[in-house]
């Protein structure tokens, strides 16, 4: 009885990649902790949990995109141009603060919903459409300012600093967005239909499923989320600054890749690109304890992305 | 002929005869010789670039590698302190051959690795750019022999050096690809990698040789934008590689592989460094560039997705 329920949770676990986000994840808190005796505190790794946040939304939004067979490269100037929107508009008018939390989204939002008609009107690929979108925004941005600017009510600060219980809520809240999109990935209709778009349009087409309209749902959801990583850094920093997308939108690749989703779609499990996002996290954490420099941290993150993907050897779509 | 391939064809030229002619009439002396001399020497570099990205679009992949790889062969060649202009030879050998290295290795993992593209390409960029950094500590050092500043801004009889230098370049890779049997292998390769291989093709080789050959082409450039700037920092030729990739795809080359000529591609380069320069005649903030270049990289590639599908 017991050994068949094991057997049950292995088949399940069948997925490599997601063992072996595991079984690195576990290195690195093992290593850690026997390296720095701060590492391995559960105060750590609530710090840890916080600061995580900004690129676990972007990459909730940049899976959802991922899985339907696309990519988003707009993820980074959409998170400039949101925290500017958001600071900017605030410091004019501060009653409007939580108005303009939801219009952010909304803008965010309306970005993605432009990527994916253009992606699915035109056929051009995304990787274009979506630098083109980036391109232009980051033009914007950049003639409105060129500098941090804005400001917001102290009290959003509570979004990424605020603790619920000691667990900050910025982490609370990327949470709970992780097990929503599994929720709606898994048991609901329209969930189920981003595999299948991204696995065979044609054949999901063939299946009476609305290709369009799921392309639409992935890329508008990327723009949000990507906006809600803008408020989270809004709330950080308090100020909308100009430059702070750009690491963010290729950043937002690697938990993707690391959580064994493939770029050209149809496959992966969300909760993969969580564990995705904790590995660079607490990774980055660990060698900011070791005292080992950025520029060898970049060395490491590439090296973790070339071996990623060649142990996982996926046969089938590049991009 | 058939229209597709009319659109393919001259689409891009007639691209770039309007925006000339919108130049011209913004500012008159902009056909003026010493300014075209000037847009030529800043496309130089980047048109070097793009005949190199052209070669790995065509086999269906992506280079996004290629300006970290520029940058980094900058640093190294100021790395070597050289004084002397009898060093140039040498410390372009030594450019060429570890630019075909990481070519290998990108092509490596493509195709023996199955690794997509984007993300050994990705990986690349990230891997360069941390070894760069660490060597430079983020403040680069380092001199260059005046004999470089001579191939990145002087001129032959009005010709500007780097110019000269890829007409070298483009007429060399225009024969491979064009004339050769090599070319064909490319353009089987990239129009259906299984068809090649069932034909007696080597796909996985002829990918990798693409590969090389756009590593050094950057390598290359890298030289001749360091020698053009005058100073080394790590940052030489940002934003090249997304550059490349929308200069082909304006010039008509198809990211689905297979399709595309190399005179579109540098064609391509030369309209978006004359948007550039076309932004600051109008007297528009340089940002706006961002914005125009947006636009257009999709104006473009919506015309020729229509034009291939139609």
């Amino acid at each position: 009885m017991k050994l068949t329920s094991v057997n049950q949770s292995l088949r399940r676990l069948q997925d490599p990649s997601l063992i072996i986000v595991i079984l690195l994840l576990v290195i690195v808190v093992i290593t850690g902790s026997v390296l720095s005796d701060r590492f391995g505190t559960m105060r750590n790794f609530m710090n840890v949990l916080e600061q995580a946040a900004g690129l676990g939304f972007a990459s909730i939004g940049q899976a959802l995109v991922v899985i339907v067979g696309g990519i988003d490269l707009s993820i980074g100037a959409v998170v400039t141009a949101s925290t500017i929107l958001m600071a900017a508009v605030v410091d004019l008018h501060p009653a409007l603060m939580i108005p303009m939390i939801f219009g952010t989204l909304l803008f965010g939002t309306m970005i993605g919903f432009l990527n994916g008609y253009v992606t699915i009107r035109t056929g051009v690929h995304p990787l274009i459409v979506t630098l083109g979108t980036a391109s232009i925004l980051n033009g914007a941005v950049l003639i409105y300012t060129l500098q941090p600017t804005g400001s917001v009510p102290y009290w959003f600060e509570e979004f990424a600093y605020g603790r619920f219980w000691s667990v900050p809520v910025s982490g609370l809240v990327m949470l709970l967005c992780f097990v929503m999109v599994w929720v709606f990935l898994r048991y609901f209709e329209t969930g189920r239909a981003f595999y299948a778009v991204g696995g065979s349009p044609d054949a999901a087409h063939l299946s009476g499923i609305q290709c369009n309209k799921i392309t639409l749902i992935a890329y508008s959801a990327s723009g949000f989320f990507a906006a809600l990583a803008g408020a989270y850094f809004v709330s950080r920093t308090s100020v909308g600054d100009p430059r702070v997308g750009d690491p963010i939108t290729l950043s937002s690749i690697t938990p993707v890749i690391l959580g064994g989703l493939i770029l050209g779609g149809g496959k992966g499990n969300i909760f993969g690109v969580l564990l995705g996002v904790f590995l660079i996290s607490l990774l980055s954490n660990l060698l900011n304890y070791m005292n080992v420099s950025t520029f060898i941290q970049w060395v490491i993150q590439g090296l973790i992305i070339i071996v990623a993907v060649s142990i996982y050897v996926h046969k089938g779509r590049k991009l | 002929m058939n229209q597709n391939i009319f659109v393919r064809r001259f689409a891009v030229l007639c691209i770039l005869i309007v925006l000339i002619s919108l130049a011209t009439v913004v500012q008159t002396s902009f056909l003026s010789p010493s300014n075209i001399q000037d847009i030529l020497t800043q496309a130089a570099p980047l048109a070097l670039v793009v005949l190199g990205q052209a070669f790995v679009i065509l086999v269906r992949g992506l280079d996004l590698s290629v300006a970290s790889l520029m940058a980094s062969i900058a640093v190294m060649a100021t790395a070597f302190n050289a004084t002397s202009n009898a060093m140039i030879p040498v410390i372009f050998v030594v450019a060429i051959v570890v630019s075909a290295f990481v070519g290998l290795v990108n092509g490596f993992l493509v195709t023996k690795r199955n690794v997509s593209p984007f993300l050994a390409t990705l990986a690349m960029m990230i891997v360069l750019q941390g070894i760069r950094f660490y060597y430079t500590q983020g403040a680069p050092s380092g001199s260059l022999p005046d004999g470089f500043r001579f191939l990145g801004t002087g001129r032959i009889m009005g010709i500007p050096i780097n110019v000269l230098a890829f007409a070298l370049c483009f007429c060399i890779l225009g024969w491979l690809l064009h004339k050769s049997s090599f070319g064909r292998k490319v353009y089987i390769t990239g129009g259906n990698p299984t068809a090649a291989n069932l034909v007696g093709i080597y796909a996985d080789r002829v990918t990798i040789i693409c590969y090389v050959i756009c590593s050094v082409m950057a390598g290359i450039a890298g030289l001749f934008l360091v020698g053009f700037v005058g100073t080394v920092d790590n940052w030489v030729g940002r934003g090249y590689e997304l550059d490349a990739i929308v200069a082909c795809v304006i010039g008509g080359v198809a990211l689905t592989g297979g399709k595309g000529t190399l005179s579109g591609a540098a064609v391509g380069a030369l309209i978006l460094i004359l948007i550039f320069n076309i932004v600051i005649i109008l007297g528009l903030p340089v940002q706006a560039q961002l914005i125009i270049k947006g636009v257009i990289i999709i104006v473009a590639a919506t015309l020729f997705s229509k034009a291939s599908r139609a």
